[in-house]
């Protein structure tokens, strides 16, 4: 098997398919910075145009797509609290009071290499360990899953802000909107009042985008004062080649926020977002100042970026050797092979070493080259976007994000419903509602849902099914820890705190 | 009336005169080919391959331009396919029994007659696995277990209503037994629950078994005659058990469509067929062949709705 990864080298080093990867990366890093268009939007506009090309020239784009938009939706999360994609969600707790610090340059340094980094450790993942990360996944059945979409929730504690009540109202809207659509195990419809384009439920990124990206696009158009752009124009950097010996003492983090993300890759359907959710409350938790995140910490950058990126090449280990995409984006990328009649299974690697191997190497490539691409992209170009007047950047925004939501499906639907998220976003803003648990309870709501109901269907209705395994019963008693931890810590201060106030 | 006026009209009765007797000319321009699934999904990819073979068996230098109106499990591109113009410049794909299917368990816009039966391309049969870790291997201990426990043999499947679910029915019905269906999204989670051991068996098409054989026991094939594919599965009625079922995929055009330009897209699709080029792409991408022309077509979608009916009637899926 490593015999194939060396042979599989040279043909990934001749000059079209580098390049590939180079257009790839340039190409992700500008669609995740814009907001609206996501890299599976990206993707699935290549595919067709792949038919022609050569194998590796294709996936070699796909891969440098995929790294270089899960780095890019940070860009915007900082400069300006718009995730570019659903997984820049938690860069943005602390990348956008960074920015507003004037550290966001940093910022964005910090979560390109974290980025890269988390890139990296998600690429060797898939080169080295694909066979057995396979077998792990199939232990995960629908019980599995379920404990994992709780264990995720369980994140929706930090994100629920200064106000439980409204923190938690705004996580019931976001598992309400997962239940509209067809109901996959009776076949009924949920709230969709016989619109056909509901049936499939909501697109995350329709949401997202109404949510996240169109108040704030609006607003910028309020804003006609002139701006000192000789000032916003930089943003305080240093090369990043300066700035990365100040961040190695995020080691612990990189390696935490990486295991995360690969582990959250190879599960079913689960995606980036959770990754970066996830990673960014383990950090958190484990920061020996926790108070100071959600105010400007580079570390809750790092955590995010790290993972968001260390889910891709994992979330391609279950989509090559079993056919189901980690992600959205994996499946579609599953689309670009089977174009070229590559089929998932153990018989790919088998039967095409070279191609499915020298993917592997375009992770990597792709993964390494975001340091140069996006540290030069992001410090000197997309800075700039800063300098444009309000209203012109506002209008830039606005018409991206309408053709963004309109090519998902190629409907004008999905734009009438981003903008009744826009004006349910408008007035959540200004009643201090969070936006993130919304996010957070679409994403698992639907998946805690649809797994719960299957391992019932499983076990016959019986709900110690759900306990039944091995896997079940480690999963459960991490979140007992997770969530007793802090009361079981607090009552151990108390104890020792007694004998001095006594 | 002016002259002008009277001018215009005749220049307009012209232009429809010529306009009319270049129908024989079909195709003049380009040929719009809807999808009702994502880019990249099965249907797309059989969609994309077989695009160029048909342009050249078209002829005129025309192309056809691969359109994904994604949503509602194909419903949105074949209605929208229904509702386009009877000209030849539309054309979509097609998948049964599910089109037909949805016009039973939802509000569907067209029926049977909305559509001109072009050529049905796909038939990918129904199989039934196991895991290998399982004890059981053959259809006799799968019948035996079913009947053992009623219920109790949970089937993993990709969704309801569709193929996988039908021979579900006809199973249940064959062997006198009851199932568990568990819907999962999609053939392979289903596949990977399958081979993970959480459920006793699923049943997928052939082409989603090919490239698992040494992870999963596959128990038979429901076609007629062995599948060329993997042509070592022994078909169900080998073994005794009256089970035929697969997912079709083909392509229809608008009902009402002028009758030369049928005749020229059959004969296209008819030579698409013969072309060794196309059966090789077909078969790299995992697509087993199976040609059903025209009224054939027609007649093979009327029986998949009066099975769907039937089915609905007896077992209703939701």
């Amino acid at each position: 098997m490593y015999e194939n990864l060396i042979n599989a080298l040279p043909a990934v080093l001749s000059l079209g398919n580098l390049l590939a990867v180079v257009i790839g990366v340039i190409a992700g890093i500008c669609v995740g910075a814009l907001p609206g268009l996501s890299a599976t939007m990206a993707i699935s506009v290549l595919i067709p145009f792949t038919f022609g090309m050569d194998p590796l020239v294709a996936l070699g784009m796909m891969a440098g797509i995929y790294n270089g938009a899960m780095y890019g939706g940070s860009i915007p999360a900082v400069l300006l609290r718009i995730p570019g994609t659903p997984a820049a969600v938690a860069t943005s707790f602390d990348g956008y009071p960074m920015a507003q610090q004037g550290r966001g340059g940093y910022a964005l340094q910090v979560a390109v290499v974290s980025s890269s980094l988390g890139g990296i450790a998600s690429a060797l993942v898939l080169m080295l360990l694909a066979p057995p990360l396979a077998k792990v996944t199939l232990l995960f059945g629908p019980s599995e899953i379920f404990w994992v979409a709780v264990f995720g929730m369980s994140a929706i504690v930090f994100l629920l802000g200064g106000d439980v009540i409204k923190g938690l109202i705004s996580a019931a809207f976001g598992v309400f909107i997962s239940l509209i659509g067809i109901d996959t195990i009776t076949g009924y419809d949920r709230y969709t009042f016989g619109h056909l384009e509901l049936l499939d439920g909501i697109n995350i990124v329709v949401l997202l985008v109404g949510l996240y990206a169109l108040p704030p696009a609006v607003a910028l158009l309020e804003e006609v004062r002139d701006l000192d752009t000789a000032n916003t124009g930089r943003l305080n950097t240093t090369s990043i080649w300066q700035a990365i010996p100040g961040m190695l003492k995020y080691w612990k983090t990189w390696i935490r926020s990486s295991v995360i993300g690969v582990f959250v890759g190879i599960l079913p359907g689960a995606g980036g977002s959770m990754a970066a959710f996830l990673s960014y409350n383990e950090a958190r938790r484990a920061s020996k100042n926790p108070q100071d995140w959600g105010k400007g910490e580079p570390e809750g950058v790092a955590a995010s970026e790290t993972s968001n990126n260390a889910d891709t090449a994992a979330a391609l280990i279950p989509a090559l050797t079993l056919g189901i995409p980690g992600t959205a984006v994996a499946a579609v990328m599953l689309g670009g092979l089977l174009i070229h009649g590559l089929q998932p299974g153990p018989m790919l690697f088998r039967d095409n070493p070279d191609i499915v191997f020298g993917f592997m190497w375009q992770f990597l490539f792709a993964a390494i080259l975001l340091i140069a691409l996006g540290g030069a992209l992001a410090t000197n170009s997309f800075a700039q976007v800063l300098r444009l007047p309000r209203p012109l950047l506002g209008a830039i925004i606005l018409a991206l994000i309408f053709i963004g939501v309109y090519s998902i499906n190629g409907r004008m639907f999905d734009v009438y419903l981003m903008m009744g998220f826009g004006l349910i976003g408008y007035f959540m803003d200004k009643l201090k509602f969070p936006l993130p648990p919304v996010v957070l309870g679409l994403i698992l709501g639907g998946f805690a849902e649809q797994n719960l109901r299957l391992a019932l269907r499983i076990g016959g209705g019986d709900w110690s099914i759900l306990a039944s395994s091995v896997a079940s019963k480690i999963i459960i008693a991490m979140i007992l820890i997770v969530v007793f931890m802090p009361l079981i810590s607090r009552g151990i201060r108390r104890l020792k705190a007694r004998p001095d106030a006594g | 009336m002016s002259f002008k006026s009277i001018a215009v009209s005749a220049a307009l009765i012209v232009t429809c005169a010529t306009t009319g007797s270049a129908m024989a000319d079909y195709p003049e321009k380009k040929v719009d080919m809807i999808v009702g699934f994502a880019a990249g999904g099965g249907t797309d990819v059989m969609a994309r391959t077989i695009s160029p073979y048909l342009e050249k068996y078209l002829g005129n230098g025309t192309s056809i331009v691969v359109k994904n109106m994604p949503g509602a499990s194909g419903q949105i591109g074949v209605t929208a396919v229904a509702d386009a113009d009877p000209d030849g410049y539309t054309i979509g794909t097609y998948n049964l029994p599910g089109t037909m299917a949805r016009t039973l368990d939802r509000n569907a816009d067209y029926s049977t007659e909305s559509f001109t039966y072009l050529a049905n391309v796909v038939n990918d049969p129904n199989v039934i696995v196991t895991p290998k870790s399982s004890d059981i291997a053959t259809m006799d201990q799968l019948v035996e277990a079913a009947q053992d426990q009623p219920g109790g043999v949970t089937v993993a499947m990709s969704s309801l209503g569709g193929d996988d679910h039908f021979f579900l029915q006809k199973l249940s019905e064959v062997t006198g037994a009851d199932y568990t269906p568990v819907p999962f999204s999609g053939s392979a989670p289903a596949r990977s629950a399958l081979m993970g051991g959480h459920v006793t068996m699923g049943i997928i098409n052939v082409s989603e078994v090919v490239n698992f054989r040494d992870e999963l026991n596959v128990l038979g094939i429901a076609s007629q005659e062995r599948s060329d594919m993997a042509d070592d599965i022994p078909t169900f009625k080998e073994q005794g058990y009256d089970l035929v079922n697969g997912a079709l995929r083909g392509f229809v055009a608008p009902a009402d469509l002028p009758e030369d330009v049928k005749s020229k897209l059959l004969s296209a699709f008819q030579k698409t067929y013969e072309d060794p080029d196309f059966q090789a792409a077909m078969r790299k991408s995992g697509n087993p062949t199976e040609l059903t022309l025209g009224d054939d077509f027609q007649a093979l979608n009327d029986e998949q709705l009066v099975l769907a009916k039937k089915i609905w009637e007896t077992t209703p899926w939701k």
